[in-house]
């Protein structure tokens, strides 16, 4: 074998481009935002501690301030360690890292503002910077229609919530978040409806509820860790808001129950919209509108803190399908799986599991436990923990795995729950405000009502209607979800010479 | 089956009358402007431009450009940048340029001042189109999916065109429902029959060109017999139609053309483009030869038995890893196509799909199945015990995830999970490597408890669903050990073969079929190399190719494995190896270990390392926020056809595929004929996709993965939908937005053999004579009857270097 070696045109020697020195600088900034965060939030539950960070009027770290604080810079911080990797090379590196940094920062300023001017600037911010991050390829056509048509949508409910701010503001005379809900009792009549309904519009707007969720469907020209930013963290913005002004909501039961309406329809219509659609982004875009009615449902049905809960675990989850949506491309076959039958074990391990872990669910969350609207979210406990035990023990595995592992599992997973969910309560509830008074709700179950029913019987009937497939009998409907679900045309690539990825 | 007569009847319509004969004829020709274009998961590197192939390059992407808007030729910057680092060498530049009457007055990097500009392309559709293009997709994408979306578009069974006019009736996007005949045909024949009939072939041509990455899945899935073309099945004539018909609902013009011819022979800004990229290819092509040339002229050493004889897919990655292992030890490489010649269509133990594991322009002979069949029950029953929990709760969260009214209790039961997967993806992507190859150590792999069906009549004889033949005859076997020594022109044996396929391994990655073998269609190689290996391995076998002048001493044993072309372990399938050759297997392993590290610190080098080379290969391996995993075939700039002894002192970047031949074992040329006609075509096809995906990678390539959205398992979407994307994605083939890794020049081909072996095959096989005239790929032959003297291809033929190769054209 020959001892000296020639190259032959060798393809490029080492790489010339470097990563720019603020993208590490940022991703530190981030995470040192975090720590503080914890910090803070370890200080705000220690028992007997009297600090409260605040600057009269403007702004005010409560408990829920601290949470959102927590959460946000956690997923900022997973996502800037995942862009540092995922977007390398890319010419506009140092603007991606700068404004998904600023993000960030305006979501800390948002949750954190006691004034409600700050409040409703804040808010336009958040909205601005995520346009512009959909908008992130300037070359490209379709990004920069998108862009527009999100940034439309933002200034839509940030004049939702202007519109709500002034009302609050004209019926109690206050400027700030605590002085409106120090006196919340005092706005009522025609200023309370506007009011009031102003800010449900501008959480729909926000956290992309039925029929707002066009912005949402029309986004996918994000790069991918601005979309994960953006569904786990800026549709968030509409749970917020309900947790903020809580105590003006549960002024009203009528108020309460058209939120809880608003909530199931949209998380009902999300989910339908979600399994006709066969790109992986947009599935995913379907999904966040559903969840995110379902938490604003929460909300409606007085359980604030649970609806904060469903916004963290949410945001893991979403946050984690869009990073790794490029795993979705498999070889399969067409036809459906076959599964062994159901069985009479099988029937009676379902409802077993199924009432075990309503009942598990009932005594550690506190849901439920009355004959009040908690009740609805356990009949959804229920319903999850009959048809994971159904699957699983449909399975070929083991009778020890079907029928011990299964409903371990689930039964586990039911108290971790609860665990995060008593936690998130824990700081919410810990933490020292500047009056007592403004302080969010952790949890004010409102009684039941026929429209509580109906959703009850809603969600049953769409499990049902799904699962044994009366749904697919009707073809106006197919269409249907499948036009509502449709992003704008003007942002669909239709011609590939437009694209441009700068 | 029902469905094949639906397919049919999709197919034809009911075609009637002559007239429909000829629209159907116009449809064919009109849709052959663009190429196929494979299913995501098994991404296969054809020419965009296959349907030009039997133009000369120069034109095609003339017309190219009308059709598509779409650029043929790279960037000023990246000709300048080309000239700069000397990869275009000035004084080629300078004498082509003048030989094209361009001034030698002028910098010749300043001539490409503005050229850029001038080569803006814009939409050639009207845009009365993008509302057709944007509700046909819609419908498009809900056809084509692959079982991403629970609901599906309603009685797809009955085809395309029948499922769109039962559902466009509820459709509000569409003013009124189109009232239709029940004939695609027919539907095409009453849009068209206001035009005069030899227009119709340019207009429909418009309709397909329209959105280019839709019409070539379309063609690529007509012509297979996918299961999800049996069971869905979609014509071109049922696309247009559907085109045709939302146009004319949509009141947007119908009779559109485009003129493709004018521009096709003016020259302009592309004739200089042209000189540019002909000295790029020369000096590369000079470069090659003459270090190949010099090599062939120095090599002498009489042969000893080496330690080991290793095949390799000739896959251009082969060459790096090849190079090292030589260093390793005592070992001998060669180069063959890496389904090592088994054109068969296969199921693994694990999967429900079957897969063509041969290259695309074969058809498969065979239906292989494997079969837990090789003793070790406690091996299979770990693996089925573990896949099946697996799958059982991927399918549950699933379930969950979908139903309406338990996928919001879910994720909050599963949300904890997910933010620690997230986290440590995130946070420790070596350690997730590490974490999935500790997993990976400990359950056995398929190979370790089962046997693939090679024998005839070890199950049923003809596989149910396709009709093949299960297994092989002993006729067959022998004939595919035979061709394999012959190509690669073997006469001795060593104690130990290897067969090495190859697979990459990588997440979070739509296009990781992409880096899988392209002999296999896009799939792992192992299979392949295991069936040749058993093949081999036969007693029967060796006795017959005894009797055919092949040789295979009784000490030699037969291996098969699997290159990791992300990480560069090569795993050996040694299941059935005997006693008496464990110490040769296991000093193996150790050379390849120590080669391994090598191969992966020169990969690494390339890729802005983090780490040292092994590490660093691993975590590309395993990281979910990794884009550039490996760099795959990017940089294949040519094709040595020949002895390794050529290129064996030759470090070649793993630019060049390489295909063991002996011109002295091949006297009648028939190896190399098989060669050319196979593997060449193949690599012309990569090198061709790469090429393009690097001009315009808007049009011919998939874009940056980072606003990719893919869609139905079958393909991406650029951002919220639209046209198909259909080739290589930004970061396969660039370190950095300006900075390409690819370099895009054409393949240039270059075999030692006779010049006249190599015209008579070309003048013997039309189609490979017009790919070499027309300037697909560039041909260079080192003669060994002329003292390894090289010889170049050029516009009229073979030309002797030094003598004729100054008036090489440049047209």
């Amino acid at each position: 074998m020959s001892s000296r070696e020639k190259t032959v045109g060798e393809c490029i020697g080492e790489p010339e481009w470097s990563e720019p020195v603020v993208v590490r600088v940022l991703t530190s900034g981030v995470w040192l935002l975090w720590l503080a965060s914890i910090a803070v939030a370890a200080v705000y539950v220690y028992p007997g501690t009297t600090l409260s960070l605040g600057v009269e009027g403007i702004v005010a770290v409560d408990g829920l301030t601290v949470v959102m604080w927590s959460v946000v810079t956690f997923i900022s911080g997973i996502v800037h360690s995942y862009s540092r990797r995922y977007m390398s090379g890319s010419r506009r590196m140092s603007g991606f890292f700068a404004r998904i940094f600023a993000f960030t920062l305006v979501v800390m300023v948002l949750v954190a503002s006691d004034s409600l001017a700050l409040f409703g600037v804040a808010w336009l911010t958040m909205g601005l910077v995520m346009a512009d991050l959909v908008g992130y390829s300037r070359g490209w056509k379709q990004a920069q229609k998108a862009s527009r048509l999100a940034r439309r949508y933002f200034v839509l409910s940030t004049a939702f919530l202007g519109v709500g701010l002034v009302s609050l503001w004209f019926g109690t005379g206050s400027t700030t978040v605590s002085g409106v809900l120090a006196n919340h009792g005092a706005v009522s009549g025609p200023v309370y409806v506007v009011g009031v309904g102003a800010l449900l519009g501008a959480a729909a707007v926000q956290s992309a509820l039925v029929p707002f969720h066009g912005w949402l469907l029309s986004s996918m020209t994000a790069p991918t860790p601005a979309s994960a930013l953006m569904h786990a963290g800026f549709v968030n913005a509409g749970g917020v808001l309900l947790v903020r002004f809580s105590p003006v909501f549960t002024d009203s039961l009528v108020v309460m129950t058209a939120v809880v309406a608003v909530g199931a329809v949209g998380a009902v219509l999300g989910k339908l919209m979600k399994s006709v659609r066969p790109e992986i982004k947009s599935k995913l875009g379907c999904s966040t509108a559903g969840q995110m009615g379902f938490m604003v449902m929460q909300a409606g049905l007085g359980f604030f803190s649970a609806a904060v809960t469903h916004l963290i675990l949410h945001g893991f989850y979403k946050a984690y399908l869009f990073l790794s949506s490029g795993d979705r491309v498999e070889h399969t076959s067409p036809g459906e799986d076959e599964r062994a039958s159901l069985g009479a074990g099988g029937i009676v391990a379902a409802v077993v599991v199924a009432l075990l872990g309503g009942l598990l669910f009932a005594a550690l969350t506190g849901k439920g436990a009355a004959l009040d609207s908690g009740l609805v979210l356990v009949l959804l406990v229920v319903l999850t923990a009959a048809h994971a035990t159904r699957d699983a023990v449909r399975t070929s595995l083991s009778p020890g795995v079907r029928f011990v592992a299964a409903p371990v599992v689930f039964l586990s997973a039911v108290a971790v729950y609860a665990g995060v969910f008593e936690a998130v309560t824990a700081v919410m509830e810990a933490a020292p405000a500047p009056t007592a008074a403004g302080l969010p709700l952790i949890a004010e179950p409102t009684q039941l009502t026929a429209v509580h029913v109906v959703v009850a019987v809603a969600f049953v009937a769409a499990y049902v209607a799904i699962e044994f497939g009366h749904i697919r009998r009707s073809d106006r409907l197919y269409v249907a979800l499948l036009n509502a679900s449709q992003p704008s045309s003007e942002t669909v690539l239709t011609n590939k010479e437009e694209y441009n990825e700068y | 089956m029902s469905t094949e007569t639906e397919a049919k009847t999709e197919t034809h319509g009911s075609v009637e009358t002559d007239r429909q004969k000829e629209v159907l004829e116009a449809v064919k020709n009109a849709a052959s402007c663009v190429g196929k274009a494979w299913p995501l998961h098994s991404f296969v590197t054809a020419n965009p431009l296959a349907g030009f192939e039997d133009e000369p390059f120069h034109e095609a992407t003339e017309r190219a450009k009308s059709i598509f808007g779409a650029k043929g030729y790279p960037e000023a910057s990246v000709l300048r940048k080309a000239l700069e680092d000397g990869r275009i060498e000035e004084d080629i530049l300078r004498r082509k340029l003048s030989e094209s009457g361009y001034g030698t007055e002028l910098e010749p990097a300043r001539l490409l001042d503005g050229v850029d500009e001038e080569t803006e392309t814009t939409d050639p559709y009207p845009e009365e189109w993008e509302e057709v293009d944007a509700v046909l997709t819609k419908w498009l994408a809900v056809f084509f999916d692959q079982g991403r979306a629970e609901w599906s578009m309603p009685n797809r069974e009955e085809g395309f065109y029948a499922a769109w006019r039962g559902v466009a009736r509820y459709d509000g996007q569409l003013p009124d429902a189109p009232d239709l005949p029940d004939s695609p045909v027919a539907a095409v024949e009453t849009f068209v029959s206001e035009y005069p009939k030899e227009r119709w072939e340019s207009i429909l041509r418009s309709h397909f060109a329209s959105l280019p990455g839709w019409t070539a899945l379309v063609r690529w899935r007509a012509e297979s017999d996918d299961a999800w073309q049996s069971e869905y099945p979609i014509t071109l004539v049922g696309y247009l139609a559907v085109r045709l018909a939302v146009t004319d609902a949509l009141d947007a013009p119908i009779g559109v053309e485009v003129d493709d011819e004018t521009k096709r022979e003016s020259g302009g800004e592309k004739k200089l483009l042209r000189v540019w990229l002909e000295a790029w290819e020369q000096t590369h092509r000079e470069k090659l030869t003459d270090a190949v040339s010099s090599e062939a002229k120095g090599t002498t050493d009489t042969k000893k038995r080496p330690d080991a004889q290793l095949v390799f897919c000739i896959d251009t990655r082969s060459e790096v890893i090849r190079r090292h292992i030589e260093k390793a030890g005592d070992y001998e490489t060669h180069g063959y196509a890496g389904f090592f010649g088994i054109p068969m269509r296969y199921e693994g133990y694990d999967s429900d799909v079957a897969i063509d594991s041969h290259p695309p322009i074969l058809k498969p002979e065979h239906r292989v199945y494997e079969r837990p069949e090789g003793g070790n029950p406690e091996g299979k029953e770990k693996h089925d015990l573990w896949s099946k929990v697996g799958a059982t709760t991927r399918r549950l969260a699933e379930s969950l995830e979908t139903n309406a009214a338990t996928a919001f209790s879910y994720v909050e039961k599963a949300g904890i999970g997910y933010g620690a997967a997230m986290t440590a993806r995130t946070l420790l992507p070596s350690r997730v490597y590490d974490v999935s190859d500790a997993i990976g150590s400990r359950l056995p792999g398929t190979e370790e408890f089962c046997t693939q069906t090679l024998d005839e009549g070890s199950c049923d004889s003809v596989s149910s669903e396709d009709d093949l033949p299960v297994g092989m005859s002993l006729g067959e076997k022998v004939e595919y050990a035979a061709t394999a020594f012959e190509l690669m022109g073997w006469e001795d044996f060593a104690r130990l073969v290897v067969f090495a396929g190859h697979a990459s391994q990588t997440t979070n990655n739509p296009f990781g079929s992409a880096l899988d073998c392209g002999a296999c269609a896009a799939n792992p190689g192992g299979p392949n190399a295991r069936v040749l290996a058993a093949i081999c391995n036969d007693e029967k076998v060796r006795d017959e190719l005894r009797d055919s002048g092949i040789e295979i001493p009784d000490d030699t044993v037969f291996v098969a494995g699997e290159h990791n072309t992300t990480t560069d372990e090569i795993t050996l399938f040694d299941r059935d190896v005997p006693g008496s050759h464990r110490e040769d297997i296991e000093d193996l392993r150790e050379d390849l270990r120590e080669a391994r590290e090598g191969a992966a610190a020169e990969r690494a080098g390339s890729m802005r390392a983090t780490e040292e080379g092994t590490r660093e290969v691993e975590r590309r391996a395993a990281d979910w926020a990794e884009t550039r995993p490996e760099w795959g075939l990017a940089g294949n700039s040519s094709f040595v056809i020949g002895p390794r002894e050529l290129t064996s002192g030759v470090n070649l970047d793993g630019r060049t595929f390489l295909h063991s031949y002996d011109p002295s074992t091949d006297p009648d040329g028939d190896a190399l004929e098989a060669i050319m006609s196979g593997p060449m075509v193949v690599t012309q096809w990569i090198n061709s996709q790469y090429y393009f995906a690097s001009v315009d990678n808007s049009v011919y390539g998939s874009g940056s993965k980072v606003t990719q959205n893919p869609v139905g398992n079958f393909g991406v979407f650029q951002g919220n939908g639209g046209d198909v994307m259909t080739g290589l994605p930004l970061q396969s083939l660039d370190v950095a937005d300006d900075e390409p890794y690819h370099q895009p020049v054409r393949l240039s081909v270059v075999i030692n053999a006779p010049t006249d072996r190599v015209r008579e095959i070309l003048e013997d096989n039309g189609s490979l004579k017009t790919l070499v005239e027309n300037g697909w790929l560039r041909l260079s032959v080192i003669d060994p009857e002329k003292g390894n003297s090289v010889v170049h291809y050029a516009e009229s033929g073979f030309e002797e270097l030094g003598v004729e190769a100054v008036a090489e054209s440049t047209d």
